[in-house]
């Protein structure tokens, strides 16, 4: 009865917790930042994002983005200042809507390219049956059975 | 047959590759096509770097404008400092306009360098770098080409000689000469 106690104690406690966490709460400007910057790609870095990088110019654009939106831009518009100075190298991500986007299928195709070329290979090769025995193996089995029975009595 | 199609495909993809490199490694490096260029020449007005007034990109309009990012502390802008000085002497009493734009540094500094280096153009002062990410600046030096029209017609990355200056100078001359 206590374990059972202790298990729903728990699980309503894991349940709280996660329902506390998901809970929908405003996002903050600091949040908003973070979450522009953290998807410009560094100018001056290599393969870092402008919120982690320390660099001048990855300060500079932190700085620009904040005041975007201290002025009540929103986040496509703050991208798309970037994007017409950098094009869409600046994002780390490739933006789905651009040609770039293609190369978010690219795994998908190597993956549709490996299953095809499995399943052709199977097809083609068969899967391998077991052959029949021959009358001399068959008369083998039969006398190794007899001397079995006869072995048991 | 799906066999045969994964090997089609993997053949196409190679190939896809292949031109793509090959496509990619004639460019010119220090000629990047992205972000601004081909579109109008994003507005500023900036401080002098000695003080003396402002500048505005609009006080140039119908003039080919030769915008340069630099800083003392970049070495390449040093190297590239004798071909500017040529060309502003070749084009000085003409329609060609050469406008420095000091980035990421005092104005102390860029004003000493600005003095050292003998530069006799417009040099303005970008303090917080609001116009090179307007431009697209990756690092300096960068030259943009500005026609009349106002739209920026080609982009230098790293240090630049006399040829490159001149000839698109000329180039863009020519387009004016022609509207």
């Amino acid at each position: 009865m206590n374990r059972r106690v202790l298990i729903a104690i728990a699980v309503l406690a894991l349940a709280g917790a996660l329902a506390f966490a998901a809970r929908p709460h405003e996002t903050t400007a600091d949040d908003r930042v973070a979450q522009i910057t953290a998807e410009l790609r560094c100018p001056v870095c290599q393969g870092l994002s402008v919120k982690d990088s320390t660099s001048e110019t990855a300060r500079q654009m932190r700085d620009l983005v904040a005041q975007r939106v201290r002025e009540g831009k929103t986040d496509a518009e703050i991208e798309a200042e970037f994007r017409a100075a950098y094009g869409d190298w600046i994002f780390l991500s490739p933006p789905l809507a651009s040609w770039t986007g293609l190369v978010w299928l690219v795994p998908v195709a190597v993956l549709a390219a490996g299953l095809a070329l499995v399943t052709g290979r199977l097809r083609s090769t068969g899967v391998p049956q077991p052959s029949a025995p021959s009358t001399t193996e068959v008369a083998a089995l039969r006398e190794r059975v007899a001397r079995e029975e006869a072995a048991e009595g | 047959m799906l066999a045969r199609v994964a090997r089609i495909l993997v053949v196409v993809a190679i190939l896809g590759l292949v031109v793509t490199l090959a496509l990619a490694f004639r460019r010119d490096p220090h000629d990047i096509r992205t972000g601004t260029v081909n579109k109008p020449a994003p507005a500023f007005t900036l401080q002098r770097l000695d003080g003396s007034g402002r500048v505005s990109l609009a006080d140039y309009s119908g003039k080919v404008v030769v915008v340069n990012f630099f800083a003392s502390w970049c070495l390449p802008c040093i190297q590239e400092n004798p071909a500017l000085v040529r060309v502003y002497e070749r084009y000085r009493s003409s329609d060609v306009v050469i406008l420095g734009i000091n980035y990421q540094e005092t104005r102390e500094n860029g004003l000493a360098y600005v003095q050292r280096m003998g530069i006799s153009w417009t040099s303005v002062a970008d303090d917080d770098g609001r116009v090179a990410l307007s431009y697209g600046v990756f690092g300096p030096p960068e030259t943009f080409f500005i026609g009349p029209d106002g739209v920026i017609a080609g982009r230098h990355i790293g240090p630049i000689d006399e040829e490159t200056l001149v000839t698109a100078i000329e180039k863009l001359r020519g387009q004016a000469a022609t509207r």
